[in-house]
Formats: C-alpha cells, structure tokens, sequence
C-alpha cells in the first residue's frame, strides 16, 4: 500500500470502512509528517490530544458519519472549545476559545481528528500568508514561494500531506488562490451555505467557511459535513444541503460561460494558454462552452476595498484590551488602553484596513464610497444572473499569476491585485472553486469554476469532470 | 484622493490607532494608492441602482428569543486580560470631585 497519508479523504475512508488501517495509525503517520516539515510553519498550534482521539474513535463499533476518524486541520480562524484561536494576530495569541464554531463543531461530531490548528494572514487578510504575527508559510512546492492567503496554511498542510482535508474561510479569494498556488482544490461555497457562527469575523457580508481538499471528489464529502442552516448565524441559508457526493459523480449537462473579453486581457500568455488548453480538454469531451459577457467584472476589486475594509473596521472594533485578547501594559486611562492595546496588538495590514474602512465610512463619505460600492455590487451581481440564464458554470483563471517568491510583492495594490478573478464571487455570494489545472515555471496554476447560488454541486461535478480528464490534482 | 495630516489625524482617532510620525508618510502613501484604485468606481453610473447588502437579498433569519444556556460567565471571562470576582476590569473611567 503507498503511503496512506498521500491518499485523499475517499480512499482513506474506504481504508478505514474495510479497517485496512486504523485512525490512530493514520493520525500517527500525519504527525510525523508534521513534525518532519516543522519549517514549512503550516501549523499555529497542534492537538496533544489527537492521537487519543483517533484510539477512542477506533473502538466504534460503526461508522457513522463519511469522515469519521479522518485527521484533519482547521484554519485557526475557527474557534474550538478549550484550544487556542489566534487568527494569526498578536492580539489573540492567549484567546481560548470559550464555545465552538459551528464547522468545527459539525466536524467533531462527525467524529474527524483535529490535528492542528493552521496558520493564516492575520485576521484572514492577506493574500501572501506574510501578515501572519507567527511567521509565513512556505509553499511546499518551492520554499522560496508564498503559499497564498490567506488560508495558506491549510492550502500547504493539505499539498504537504499533513492532513486529510482542511477547513478554510474566503473573504475575497482566501480558499481558491490558495489553492491555485498550492496544487490544492479548494471551494468556497455560496454565501449562508456554512454557518459562520464561531469563525472570527473579518467582512461579515462576505466571509465564507470552505474545503481544502486533494480532489473535488473529496471536497464535496467534506462540504457536506459542513453546510446546512445554523439558527446562531442569520444569514445561514435555509435550504436542504444536497447530497454533494453523490450529485459531483452524476451525469451533468453543462454549458461552460467563458468570459473571452475577460480572458483576452490576460497579461501572461502562459496563464492565457493554460486556461484555454484546460477549456480545450474539456471541449474535446463534449461538453459545451459559451462565450458570455459580464459587464461591470472590473469594478469587483475597486468595490471589494471599500465594503472590504468598511465591514473589518466595524468588526475589530471588539479588540479592546477589556473582554478578551492583548492589554497593553500600564494604561494611564482607558484611551489610552484602547488605543495602545489596538496599536501594539494589530499587524500593519489589518491597522491599514481598519485606516481605510474608517476613512470610506467617516461623516461625508459613507455615501461616496460605501453606498457607491454595495450599487456596484448589485450590478456585478446582476451581470452574473444574466450570465447564469445561459450557462450552467462559468470558467476563469483562479489567479493571473502562479505563486510568486515571499517579500517579492511590496506595493499594497499590486498584492490585492491577486484576487481579481476571485473576488467576483464574494461579492456576489456565488459558489466557487479552484482546481490545478497545469504548471508555470514548475507552479500550479488553478481553474475556477463559478456557479449560481446554490450550485455547489453544480461546480463541483464540472471539476470532478475535469479532474476524470487530467491528472494535474494528483502531480 | 490626497489624505491631508489631518484626515491621517482624524481617522487614526477614530480608530483608535496610533500612528507612529516615522510611519504617516508611508501610510498616507498606501492609502491614497488604495483610494486611487477605489476611484475607478466614479465610472459607474449607479444613479438608479439599490445598494445591495446580503447577497441573496434574503431577510435575516432570527431564532426565536429565548435565553440560551450556551454562555459560562466564569468560562468567558477567563479570557479577560484583567477581571475580577466575575467583573471586567478597565481603568478608572470616573473621577472623584
């Protein structure tokens, strides 16, 4: 048998069904993994509990959920009762979370083992996962490479081995260009589908839990544990959650959108001719592709930074050194305990966040830039609707660049500039997905799949297509 | 959008935040850099359009309101840099005449 840890979550859970291995022997061999690749720096904090969790679950007589007994990370973004949520800042580095989220809460019921908590940009914002307050992650591919961000922790953890699957969130592109950097598929689903109820918030109208995964065959098993209507969180969609596993190896008829003028715009021709040979691949197989427009697509990114921002300032504004989190020392009164303790506690990016979301939200400009952005909003999303009266899916690049070399991007809009192809999907609320799709310059690039609401499995299924077709996901 | 010593001022007051005098310069720089990209959103005309919030335009879903049990007070404020005897501590917010 190869080496079990190098499976996906299908094949594990078949090896465990046939009790061919144990969960403790799986856990065992994902923790020398870890340990043996201590300096990628994937993990924040790991579970010194695992391994007995793995030994109770191997005692059930049954199995009773698809994951049980399967290791896996969680984005330490997620709150786990008893252990340590950081969100990659200085300002949460003693936080013990006092409940759980509800997709770690899902997770543990369905009996899967937490091996570790993953690092992360600090309060999820980044796109390098250099804005970590305990370091950056290394791109196991290439060392010298970012693994993304700002869920690059998991994206790495699951591409290194060192887990089965791993939860991620995705604000603006956090799971799918990740992914992409890190030969990884990973969905986001449509926003309300995962409660957010216990995922520290960054932008609350766009925050979204996900799945990283190895194929979108086991992204959809993992997606299913984690959807479905939560009552603690009131955007949580109520609506029945599929059965993803089996609707992703259905018979689909698609009619795949391609947004030509988009694609045309594509500055590297690498990236240009990989997206179009991966289209080919599909083609050649008989499914349907249709030119679409969507209008009003390239004011996704001067929009996103300004709801972006406007929502994380309101939001941080609960770290102030009193209820939980980092105090400064000796205040002399409490201004000065909010201030100093937000100053010492906060990372450059997230202070340069809060900056301009309190700029965009400041008495005379709500209206300029809030009100401006959430309008323009509504026209992407309509464009998007429009779109989706002809098509079942649409396909762009996951990201117009593979992953670059870390401290080689300094310029603040040059590093946002790396969710262009992504954020239209949050701001729309849309389901999407990024799976690999070939190389450049020996890097994976990802191919995005965009869906209507709801349509998980709808993208799901054209990746399992894809992945049927190519061998990228298993390189 | 030029960001004045003064709207630097008035933004970091109102979040809270110091800015070191090392650092105002880069940080105005930054963030009229970001200002500058979000301005490509003029081009739009939205006279007519509603600002959208949630994006399935769906109504809050509000759970009924009844008291939970989930909260320990004790298990909460564990996590306080500073408490006592059940109570959040801050510094002195009144003073004595």
């Amino acid at each position: 048998m190869s080496n079990p840890t190098s499976l996906g979550l299908f094949e594990q859970a078949n090896l465990l069904e046939k009790k061919e291995i144990s969960s403790s022997e799986l856990t065992e061999l994902y923790l020398k993994n870890i340990k043996e690749n201590e300096d990628l720096n994937c993990f924040i904090s790991l579970n010194e509990y695992a391994l007995d969790e793995a030994r109770k679950i191997d005692k059930l007589k049954n199995r009773k959920s698809s994951v049980q007994g399967i290791p896996i990370a969680h984005k330490d973004i997620f709150c786990a009762k008893g252990y340590k949520t950081t969100c990659g800042s200085k300002m949460l580095e003693n936080f013990t979370s006092p409940y759980s989220s509800t997709v770690f809460d899902k997770l543990n019921t369905s009996k899967t083992i937490m091996l570790g908590k993953t690092n992360m940009d600090e309060f999820a914002m980044g796109s390098s996962n250099e804005t970590s307050y305990f370091g950056k992650v290394k791109n196991p591919i290439d060392k010298l490479r970012s693994p993304g961000g700002s869920s690059g922790g998991s994206a790495a953890a699951v591409k290194a081995n060192l887990c089965a699957f791993a939860t991620g969130t995705d604000t603006g592109g956090s799971i799918r260009q990740p992914a992409s950097f890190c030969g990884v598929t990973g969905i986001k689903p449509t926003y309300g589908r995962v409660s957010r109820w216990g995922m520290i918030a960054f932008a609350s109208s766009l925050d979204q839990a996900g799945i990283f995964a190895k194929s979108a065959l086991d992204a959809s098993i993992a997606l299913e544990v984690i959807s479905g209507f939560d009552e603690k969180d009131s955007t949580s969609i109520q609506k029945k959650v599929p059965n993803f596993r089996d609707e992703t190896s259905s018979k689909m008829n698609h009619i795949i959108g391609i947004p030509y003028k988009l694609i045309d715009k594509i500055d590297d021709s690498n990236i240009k001719q990989n997206f179009l040979d991966a289209i080919n691949t599909l083609e050649k197989n008989g499914i349907k592709t249709k030119e679409i427009d969507l209008p009003y697509i390239e004011y996704s990114l001067p929009s996103y930074y300004v709801i972006a921002p406007a929502e994380c300032s309101a939001n941080l504004s609960r770290y102030d050194g009193i209820k939980f989190g980092y105090r400064c020392s000796d205040p002399k009164d409490l201004e000065d305990l909010y201030t100093r303790t937000r100053s010492e506690g906060f990372g450059e990016e997230v202070k340069k966040r809060i900056l301009i979301g309190t700029y965009c939200l400041s008495a005379g400009y709500f209206d300029a830039y809030y009100i401006k952005a959430q309008k323009i909003r509504a026209l992407i999303t309509k464009s998007f609707k429009q779109a989706f009266k002809e098509v079942t899916v649409i396909a762009m690049p996951t990201c117009s660049n593979e992953a670059f070399k870390l401290g080689s991007i300094q310029d603040p809009v040059k590093m946002y500039e790396q969710d262009i192809y992504t954020i239209p999907a949050n701001l729309a609320g849309l389901p999407a997905i990024s799976v690999p799709s070939g190389s450049n310059n020996k890097m994976p690039l990802g191919l995005q799949f965009i869906g209507n609401h709801l349509d998980e499995s709808k993208i799901l299924n054209i990746s399992h297509e894809f992945q049927k077709l190519t061998d990228h996901h298993v390189c | 959008m030029k960001i004045s010593e003064d709207t630097l001022k008035n933004i970091s007051q109102l979040s809270k935040l110091n800015i070191a005098d090392s650092m105002k310069e880069k940080i105005s720089k930054e963030l009229e850099s970001i200002l500058l990209m979000v301005d490509k959103m003029n081009e739009v005309d939205t006279e007519q359009i509603e600002p959208m919030s949630h994006p399935l335009n769906e109504a809050q879903n509000l759970r009924e309101d009844i008291i939970s049990k989930d909260i320990d007070r004790d298990e909460y404020i564990k996590n306080a840099p500073h408490s006592d005897d059940g109570y959040y501590l801050s510094p002195k917010v009144i003073e004595q005449e």
